[in-house]
């Protein structure tokens, strides 16, 4: 990309850095995504921290992603590391339900999660891309299995509740079909001349030829039922052995009820960088990730420790807790240094002493809503009776999807499944709910695209991260005015403390963005260590 | 890129304009099947208690008590803060930590769709809150006097 100093034309490369130079990160970074290339992970391989000072001492606040990374970093590096915790686990927002867990939301309701062994819902993030390399690396260096998260399954469902009469449609059907009428419209375009204005002579028999294979024409260019459009949308009588197997081509759906129903919205969703394939998930559980930091770090984290005062001095920060099992105490733990990585709609309730701009940062940033429902039930039945192996099924119901376990496959007995994962006012309106009428209302319109639901249903769990005591919400909303007045603020060391968390990254609510804060600050932080020498 | 939590689907969340009535595409026969649902999404006066009940309770619980966990969410019922209604609704409006803004238009608080409530709903559910959960304040506010008071971002309809 840079490559092209002998062109008259500035690179992309060229052009970002005048712009970073002239208008700023921020400004760079809108031209950056505009350009497509800056949502990569910035993890560029482990760290490493020479020449800590003796003695020179870090507080961590949260033992979430970031708070757990940072310390594992500057333990290695020979720093004194002490993190605090609200909870009495480590891992934060990396959490799996499982059954005999027990979890009490803001305002007192209780669950006690009934699903069977070894089943789980992952309640914050459940899916770890190829490209996340430094959630990789730690699961990696800290022996965590990964398999594989299936995403796109062609098997599973759109669900639109206007469109085919409320009746679910494969995937694999909606997008051949919308693929092969695309594809049959523009290849009539080009041959009937429409399209010569952008298509020189000599691409237009190549165009043809890409248009039939893309989207399954036949040799008259048309989308019609056939042995390539089955192989795509698969058949109204499969393929199979000896004197049954002849099959029979499915017949495509119109493309008026196609766009009518709306069901493309969602083709492309395996298409996104976030959900390209490949993608993972631990075995066991997204937990595993903070379970396996814990038991590293062991002693280092203080479990059950409520902050409510960060103060820092010329010499170094102190933080005041509560141990939350004796309600009204006072503690406090020392260093020189305090990496917090506590949620901001939290820490914006904690006094601290920073700056101005620090200080309005943290309270710039509203934090979003999302539900996720874990139903367990009596047997596999989207796997027995429909065929569905992991993915995702989008409806345009409240429940938003429906996710089917990964692993597990044909186990016998019961089965879990996430039966909704719900963003927007849908999920402010079912965090509003009990937790029971959360998963009543799951199963409700569950019941809408599987059937079975009623008949199979066993129990479930419900969680709404704004009633997340440890969160109050699910992860920090920038927009692009918030995101150029208030970002590099929320970074900056102020003085002695800094932040960190997916809230201080460009991959918000990602756990990628959690570690690649943390390894940002940390290394501004021994930066800052060793420029200040024996006076740290 | 977007700011996601892993990545919700954002062509599936509504755009929701609760003042113009509006439920965006298929969400509207979505929750126009459904009463517990039907009341915030496709009203177009919706009211106080509705959008108290649909959105303010998740956080501030069904009678106003408010929750502490690491952090808390501020207890309405018997508040003395709320003798000033200006600065419920200024909270509504623009917002408060991480409440959002719910005057907004929905890319001011995030790149994604999210809940924008009209200055009539602003009022309807302040003079709700002031009038409930213990509080019993007898001055009405009016769309008119919510629309005085300084906006975090024009709404611009999206």
């Amino acid at each position: 990309m840079d490559n092209d100093a002998g062109s008259s034309s500035l690179s992309r490369r060229q052009l970002l850095r005048m712009i970073g130079i002239t208008a700023g990160n921020a400004a760079m970074y809108q031209a950056m995504s505009s350009l497509g290339f800056a949502a990569e992970s910035p993890y560029r391989g482990p760290i490493d921290l020479q020449g800590t000072p003796p003695g020179a001492s870090v507080l961590i606040l949260g033992a979430g992603m970031a708070g757990m990374s940072a310390a594992y970093e500057l333990r290695n590096a020979g720093y004194q590391v002490q993190v605090l915790e609200f909870n009495g686990r480590p891992g934060g927002r990396n959490w799996s339900l499982r059954g005999g867990d027990s979890y009490t939301e803001l305002g007192g309701f209780t669950q006690r999660c009934q699903f069977d062994q070894d089943l789980y819902i992952n309640p914050g993030p459940w899916r770890i891309p190829y490209h996340h390399r430094g959630m990789l690396h730690y699961c990696k260096t800290l022996g965590v299995p990964l398999e594989a998260f299936v995403q796109v399954n062609y098997n599973a469902y759109l669900h639109s509740s206007q469109g085919f009469g409320g009746k679910p449609q494969r995937y694999r059907e909606v997008k051949a079909d919308y693929q092969g009428h695309v594809a049959e419209l523009l290849a009539k375009a080009t041959r009937q001349n429409a399209l010569d204005a952008s298509v020189s002579k000599e691409d237009r028999e190549k165009l043809l030829e890409s248009l039939r294979n893309w989207g399954a024409l036949d040799r008259n260019f048309a989308y019609v039922a056939s042995g390539s459009s089955a192989d795509r949308r698969g058949y109204k009588k499969k393929p199979g052995g000896g004197l049954t197997g002849r099959p029979i081509p499915s017949e495509p759906v119109a493309l008026s009820e196609l766009l009518d129903s709306r069901l493309w919205s969602d083709i492309a969703a395996g298409d996104s960088y976030d959900w390209q394939s490949a993608l993972m998930q631990p075995v066991g559980g997204m937990g595993r990730v903070g379970e396996a930091f814990g038991r590293e770090l062991g002693p280092l984290i203080r479990y059950n420790a409520r902050v409510v005062d960060i103060r820092q001095d010329i010499h170094g920060v102190t933080a005041s807790y509560e141990d939350t099992g004796k309600p009204g105490s006072r503690v406090t733990a020392r260093a020189d240094w305090c990496l917090c990585t506590i949620p901001l709609p939290i820490l914006a309730q904690i006094p601290m002493n920073v700056g101005p701009a620090m200080a309005a940062a943290i309270a710039a940033v509203p934090y979003a809503s999302a539900v996720k429902v874990g139903l367990q039930f009596k047997r596999r039945f989207w796997e027995e009776d429909e065929h569905i192996y992991g993915g995702i099924t989008y409806t345009d119901l409240p429940i938003a999807n429906i996710g089917y376990p990964s692993s597990g496959y044909h186990s016998p007995g019961k089965g879990v499944l996430l039966g909704a994962y719900i963003w927007g006012v849908h999920a402010m309106e079912f965090t509003s709910m009990t937790p029971d009428e959360r998963v009543q209302k799951a199963v409700d319109y569950g019941n809408q695209i599987h059937p079975q639901y009623r008949a199979e249903f066993d129990n479930g769990v419900a969680v709404a991260w704004h009633r997340a005591p440890f969160a109050m919400g699910c992860y920090g909303m920038w927009s692009s005015d918030t995101r150029a007045r208030h970002y590099d603020d929320l970074c900056q060391i102020d003085q002695r403390i800094l932040l960190a968390g997916e809230h201080a990254s460009f991959i918000g609510g990602w756990q990628e963005g959690a570690v690649t804060s943390a390894l940002d600050a940390v290394q501004r932080l021994h930066q800052r260590v060793l420029a200040q020498g024996s006076k740290a | 890129m977007k700011p996601q939590f892993d990545r919700p689907m954002m062509r599936r969340v509504a755009v929701l304009l609760l003042g113009a009535g509006v439920c965006a595409g298929a969400a509207a026969l979505a929750c126009a099947d459904d009463a517990s649902f039907a009341s915030v999404a496709t009203l177009s006066n919706a009211s106080g208690e509705d959008i108290y009940s649909r959105i303010c309770q998740g956080c501030h619980m069904p009678h106003g008590e408010g929750a502490v966990g690491a952090g808390h969410y501020p207890k309405l019922a018997g508040s003395i803060t709320l003798a000033s209604w200006q600065y419920v609704a200024l909270t509504v409006l623009a917002g408060r930590n991480g409440m959002p803004a719910f005057s907004a238009a929905a890319d001011q608080v995030w790149d994604g769709p999210t809940v924008h409530l009209s200055d009539a709903q602003v009022a309807d559910v302040v003079n709700y809150v002031r009038s409930h959960f213990g509080n019993s304040y007898k001055d009405r506010v009016t769309a008119s006097q919510v629309a005085m008071l300084p906006h975090p971002a024009i709404a611009a309809a999206p």
